[in-house]
């Protein structure tokens, strides 16, 4: 397999679980704010601080609403980060790598991005916000399952689940940083009340809740939603089953020498943290570590196999 | 009801489909019946449907223009084109007969050169063409195939004889389009395939991929072929991807290939290196290797010729194979089928002028206003002059440009190339179109069953080139036995 080859199929992965997870935050979210009482301090800002992109939005909008918010973070093709940056990134990817996928797979990502493309201007009004989340969820879960179904588990497959999984771990992460956000930032009785609240959409957010009940057998508290999304090894999204993921792949991949060991230690870094001693402060500083470290893995990936780092 | 018919008028041109408003031609009689069976509100459904298909499947081509490079939506009519199966044996005969005749001819060309020793050609035509590479002199590819890939293109004039207009060497685009009509076809007009007995044409990547097989160096184990793109940029490079991935092929650029010390050609893979056998190349001679051709291509692959040269890759197809697509050598492919094989050409030429030629030249200057000319060397339908549309001030121009490099100018009359009804805003109208059908030739020798139409989409128009205005409808080879 080239390397080109590997580094396009691995960012296509990555755009599209960046496509998918941004459609399910906001979709979340908007499901929160519905429950949450009139007064209640939690908005739409929060979204763009998890991202990162507090400066760039501020630089294109004056007010934090929810008009803004939702059409910057979902339909602003000059935000590298939105939705349809993410899709648009992913298609130009697949349109360069079709010669290793299932055809259904490249018309899959080409009708979504039609899709998206025809139908920006929709996401305003919350009914066709709905929508068009829904569309791009199960577009995105459509490429997943097609792939399952037609490709061959063979080093292009686990290109594209490295991506994908590297992709989940460091989302995941940031759906838990803006939860620590939220209740670190309000102290108030009246938040208090909605906490259960905020760690049920938490665990929506990552399609987790019915898993969640499953295993835990207890109502919905926020140690052990920690504890569930960053340490369970068989929930597909949580930060210990996304690196088993990665660490299966890469073992399977040729001159991955080096690798494992960095896998070993993000995993130990990942079983010592002790939700139960600490402060939502600290948590937060803990997830920004883990995801420095996820940012370094890919560095270290990207050194091994990719045709950019190999140099001439 | 009112008829998509009406008011189809014929001109001066041959109807593909067609002999007049109320009649159809033997082959078209099953189309006809069943599009008269259509509402025209049916026909539009089918129209937008297809439509929808082309961009969902992302069919595209890339236009330059100012503002950037677009990718277009593949211009597609539905109403296919028809051919009778007992014609296309003949064609077929012809085009298989035509490359083999070219092939030789190239291989001469960089050996003996006794087409030219014996006075059938001016020598002073090869030494003046741009696309004789003296680097090839001495290379003797696979079964002395230079061309392995070959797009022919194919009018019919008003007599309804269909003539070779080009034979496109270097590396002729359009096969992908051709498949995917037909695959946009079926899904827009299902019930037409049952009644019908079309010849199937989707094998053609299965023998692209043994054509190309069969050039490999070494015939020993597995042979890996790649397809050589100039990358993302590149008009057809939906085509290089498609066809690429039909074949299982690599699709690379010219940076996920290097020719190590042993001359020898590898990719760059996850792996380390790993050699290739054959290269598909869509990319000109010009920008093939930088060690050779132009120092300046960033495309290429340095080393290349090298790891050619020594016989360690096989390229497909082979440099210098495009000194026989010019159009003065063009002129000469009947008098070498008589040549290499001892035939008489099946298929005729259109009567071509020479400029470089007195005589021709002073006919070409005295009758501007009837001809086409055509530069020699180019490609897409770009930089010739169409007479009989053309401003008086185009031509004085031309004349002009002519006089000063006449070696590169050829004229041929003015053909009523051949019609077929296309559909336009609310009815059938007759459009001008061309065909080009594939020919592979390696070991054996394959004819696409039709090719690819191409159909001039704007009224009265006879450039079918999709950078302008053309677009393309798919060939169905029909056989009539027992029907």
């Amino acid at each position: 397999m080239l390397s080109r080859s590997a580094e396009r199929l691995y960012w296509l992965a990555r755009y599209l679980e960046r496509t998918e997870n941004i459609a399910r935050l906001v979709s979340v979210h908007m499901n929160l704010l519905l429950d949450l009482p009139k007064g209640v301090e939690m908005g739409w800002r929060q979204l763009i601080l998890i991202n990162a992109s507090k400066e760039e939005f501020y630089e294109k909008n004056n007010v934090a609403n929810e008009r803004n918010i939702t059409r910057f973070l979902l339909a602003d093709a000059s935000y590298p980060g939105s939705l349809f940056s993410s899709l648009s990134a992913a298609r130009e990817n697949i349109r360069t790598s079709r010669e290793l996928l299932p055809d259904e797979a490249w018309e899959q990502v080409n009708e979504m991005y039609l899709f998206a493309k025809n139908n920006l201007e929709t996401v305003a009004d919350r009914r066709h916000r709905v929508i068009f989340l829904n569309e791009i969820l199960k577009g995105c879960q459509r490429f997943t399952g097609l792939l399952s179904g037609y490709m061959s588990h063979n080093h292009p497959y686990r290109f594209i689940l490295l991506g994908r999984n590297i992709e989940r771990a460091d989302m995941t992460s940031r759906i838990l940083d803006l939860a620590s956000l939220l209740l670190s930032e309000s102290r108030s009785d009246e938040m208090r009340q909605y906490e259960t609240i905020l760690w049920m959409n938490v665990l929506k957010a990552l399609n987790a809740l019915l898993m969640y009940r499953q295993q835990m057998r207890s109502r919905v508290k926020g140690d052990d939603v920690l504890n569930f999304l960053l340490l369970d090894t068989s929930l597909p999204r949580s930060v210990g089953c996304c690196i088993a993921e990665m660490s299966n792949c890469i073992g399977r991949l040729p001159n991955s020498d080096k690798l494992p060991l960095k896998l070993v230690e993000l995993q130990t870094y990942v079983q010592a943290i002790d939700t139960r001693q600490t402060t939502q402060q600290q948590l937060r500083g803990i997830l920004d570590g883990l995801q420095n470290k996820l940012g370094e893995l890919h560095g270290q990936i990207a050194d091994n196999w990719f045709l950019s780092a190999a140099g001439e | 009801m009112k008829s998509i018919w009406k008011n189809y008028k014929i001109e001066s041109a041959y109807d593909e489909l067609m002999y007049s408003e109320f009649q159809s031609r033997p082959v078209s009689h099953s189309l006809c019946q069943y599009l008269n069976s259509l509402r025209k509100e049916d026909i539009d459904k089918r129209k937008i449907a297809a439509e929808l298909a082309i961009m969902e499947m992302g069919i595209t081509f890339t236009v330059y223009s100012d503002e950037g490079n677009i990718d277009r939506a593949w211009p597609f009519d539905i109403i296919p084109r028809i051919i009778d199966a007992r014609e296309w044996r003949i064609i077929e005969i012809g085009l298989k007969q035509r490359l083999t005749a070219l092939n030789c001819f190239i291989n001469d060309v960089y050996s003996e050169q006794a087409f030219l020793k014996e006075g059938k050609m001016p020598a002073e035509i090869i030494n003046s063409s741009k696309n004789f590479r003296k680097e090839c002199i001495g290379m003797k590819p696979r079964y002395n195939v230079w061309a392995n890939i070959c797009g022919t293109d194919l009018v019919r004039d008003k007599d309804g004889i269909m003539y070779v207009l080009e034979d496109n060497l270097r590396v002729p685009s359009g096969v992908s389009y051709m498949l995917e009509n037909r695959v946009i076809t079926k899904r827009v007009f299902p019930e037409l395939f049952q009644g019908i007995d079309i010849q199937p044409i989707d094998d053609y990547p299965t023998h692209l991929h043994d054509m190309l097989s069969s050039i490999a160096p070494h015939q020993n184990g597995q042979v890996t072929c790649v397809v050589l793109t100039p990358g993302i940029y590149n008009s057809a490079y939906f085509e290089h991807a498609y066809l690429a991935q039909q074949m299982g092929a690599q699709l690379v650029e010219g940076k996920d290939l290097v020719v190590n010390d042993d001359d020898f050609v590898y990719m760059r893979t996850i792996e380390g290196l790993e050699k290739v056998d054959v290269i598909y190349r869509r990319i000109d001679d010009d920008f093939l290797d930088p060690e050779v051709f132009r120092k300046d291509s960033t495309l290429g692959v340095p080393g290349l010729m090298r790891a050619w040269k020594a016989g360690n890759v096989a390229l497909a197809n082979a440099p210098g194979a495009g000194v026989a697509d010019d159009k003065v050598v063009y002129a000469y492919v009947p008098e070498m089928i008589r040549y290499y094989l001892n035939e008489e050409p099946i298929l005729p030429n259109v009567p071509t002028y020479l400029c470089s030629n007195k005589d021709d030249l002073a006919y070409v200057l005295e009758h501007l206003a009837e001809l086409v000319v055509k530069p020699a060397n180019e490609s897409g339908g770009y930089g010739m002059l169409v007479g009989p549309h053309a401003t008086a001030k185009e031509i004085e121009n031309f004349r002009q440009i002519i006089q000063k490099d006449p070696r590169n100018y050829i004229a041929q009359p003015t053909l009523a190339i051949s019609t077929a009804p296309t559909l336009c805003k609310d009815r059938l109208e007759p459009r001008h179109i061309d065909l080009r059908p594939f020919i592979l030739q390696g070991e054996n020798t394959f004819v696409t069953a039709g090719g690819l139409t191409r159909v001039a989409l704007r009224k009265g128009s006879l450039v079918v080139n999709s950078s302008q205005g053309g677009g393309s409808k798919d060939t169905w080879i029909i056989n009539m036995e027992g029907s």
